[in-house]
């Protein structure tokens, strides 16, 4: 069964672009990424799927339902943690998440100190007076509290420190296995490699393409920055699987996949005054991964 | 019901600032007429050398402000004054503030029809004005009773705070439809206020220019005029049906372009 089913929604703000012609679905028990760079129109999608805002043309459903015209009956199963976290500042945290509660029927109150101590979050604290992490961590109580069967959550880990980031990947992935459907929205892709079974991309208001993170993952492309000891040719590092090779002087960048092994004994045979291994950023993965389906 | 309660408390404090205004407002103009009360017909005369452009500022008008009647008729102003800024204000603030703080994310995700929260807002809103209203009523029977040497006029103070709910209702439906239909959500508040003091200005500029005064149906402060009711007991009811179409319009309003809109942050 598809929980969400997303058929050529666009969203023009006057002329302004929003998202243009979208569709994919997710699958019950999946867990979705939906990566791509800031402005591209993830919130948009979200937040018309939500009936915050009203799609230009085609329609979103979300467990069958149209998600405009039955949206108050089907939001009682979802759960959403938005990409920026703002509550009542003179609201104390319990109080706020207790009012969260009130608006779903048969809530199990034990769940909010339940979530509160595995996110490690101070309830009697006013919220004016919470760092952005700790408002994340309200987010995420207030998200997860009420048992929903669709979990949406737009750029989830911003704020929060490694150790939260892990407590929180796990108490997602609890929720898989408790039958959640869960879509995940990014724009770190190494995230999205770790939780997803698929991903669909969206750059510019329009989805590039729809993936399954197996595909990608094999697409595992290393950044590598490097300054030599000694003068080499341009072209020294251009070898098979080898992308967007830049040499300035004695300095190079590019992005490698294979066998990494290869290039370590590229590497090991000169002499090197640094060197930097690290994940690309998505715009950089982007851009060689459609300079090559073009 | 529990957005009604959050929203109750949420105004709370504003709510007692305001009516603890008021009562000073009160307080204080009766403490002046004991004064003037003392003058007698003297100050009668001084205020007439007043030119009629500050009277009609002052709200005087042609009011004997030597009897507490007409002493509180004149005061009668500033309450419309004060408590159609409240009304305005929260009206637009109560609508426009999901957006404005950046909470509508929370609270229109929950599973509820946005009419239904409009519902719950505007009546946290009809609650406020009435507590304001109420305030008004009893600090103006109890500090008039106090100074006042001569006839009770309860009835008089009965009348004109029933005319008062009356404007703040239609001030708190234009604010609320005002933030409804907004863009801009920040301004909002500041707008409906400033709507508010136009419509003020322009009631002030009627008295003194009659040839204006087709204008009267445009300002809410000129359609329960103190002198009227403090003479003739009633109400105008071109001007009932005015508020009762101006309240409906702007009700009507507000529920439909809340329905309707793109909720940003």
């Amino acid at each position: 069964m598809n929980v969400i089913e997303i058929d050529h929604l666009s969203k023009y703000y006057g002329k302004a672009r929003g998202i243009i012609d979208v569709s994919f679905t997710v699958k019950e028990g999946e867990i979705y990424g939906f990566i791509g760079p800031n402005g591209a129109g993830k919130s948009t999608t979200i937040r018309t799927l939500l009936a915050l805002i009203y799609p230009s043309s085609g329609n979103a459903r979300i467990f069958g339902k149209d998600c405009i015209k039955e949206g108050p009956n089907i939001r009682s199963d979802i759960g959403y943690l938005p990409s920026e976290v703002f509550y009542y500042d003179n609201m104390k945290v319990i109080d706020l998440l207790k009012y969260s509660a009130s608006f779903y029927k048969n809530i199990d109150q034990n769940r909010i100190y339940e979530l509160a101590d595995i996110m490690d979050l101070d309830l009697k604290r006013k919220i004016e007076d919470l760092s952005y992490g700790n408002k994340k961590k309200v987010g995420i109580v207030q998200g997860l509290l009420h048992r929903p069967r669709l979990i949406i959550l737009d750029e989830p880990t911003s704020g929060l420190d490694p150790l939260m980031q892990q407590k929180f990947f796990d108490l997602i992935t609890a929720e898989n296995e408790h039958g959640a459907t869960i879509l995940f929205s990014s724009h770190i892709l190494s995230e999205v490699q770790k939780l997803c079974s698929r991903v669909a991309i969206i750059k510019e208001g329009r989805i590039m393409s729809i993936e399954d993170i197996k595909t990608l993952r094999s697409n595992n492309y290393k950044k590598f920055k490097i300054d030599m000891d000694e003068t080499v040719s341009d072209d020294y590092f251009n070898i098979d699987g080898v992308a967007n090779l830049y040499a300035d002087q004695n300095s190079f960048s590019f992005l490698f996949k294979g066998d990494i092994n290869k290039m370590i004994d590229i590497i090991h045979s000169k002499k090197i005054n640094n060197l930097i291994v690290e994940e690309p950023a998505l715009e950089e993965i982007f851009m060689h991964y459609y300079e090559k389906e073009a | 019901m529990n957005i009604l309660i959050r929203e109750l408390q949420a105004n709370l404090k504003s709510l007692t600032i305001w009516s603890t205004g008021m009562i000073f407002l009160i307080y204080a103009g009766m403490i002046k007429y004991s004064g003037f009360a003392g003058a007698g017909e003297s100050v009668n005369e001084l205020f007439n050398q007043f030119p009629s452009a500050v009277k009609s500022i002052l709200g005087l008008g042609n009011l004997d402000i030597s009897s507490i009647a007409g002493f509180y008729a004149v005061f009668y102003l500033y309450f419309m004054l004060l408590a159609g800024l409240h009304a305005v204000m929260l009206g637009a603030e109560i609508i426009s503030k999901e957006e404005h703080d950046k909470t509508a994310d929370f609270l229109f995700v929950k599973p509820v029809l946005r009419s239904k929260i409009v519902t719950y807002k505007l009546t946290a809103v009809l609650f406020n004005i009435l507590v304001l209203n109420l305030t008004t009523l009893i600090a103006s029977l109890v500090f008039v009773d106090m100074f006042n040497t001569g006839k009770a006029i309860d009835n008089i103070i009965f009348q004109l705070m029933l005319a008062l709910f009356i404007i703040q209702l239609i001030f708190a439906a234009m604010g609320a439809g005002i933030a409804a239909v907004t863009k801009n959500i920040k301004k909002a508040t500041s707008l409906s206020a400033a709507i508010l003091m136009t419509a003020f200005i322009i009631s002030v500029a009627i008295d003194l220019y009659k040839k204006i005064d087709f204008l009267t149906y445009v300002t809410p402060f000129k359609y329960f005029p103190a002198a009227d009711i403090v003479m003739t007991s009633s109400y105008k009811t071109s001007s009932l049906i005015i508020s009762f179409i101006l309240i409906t319009f702007f009700t009507f309003i507000t529920y439909l372009f809340m329905d309707k809109r793109d909720i940003q942050i």
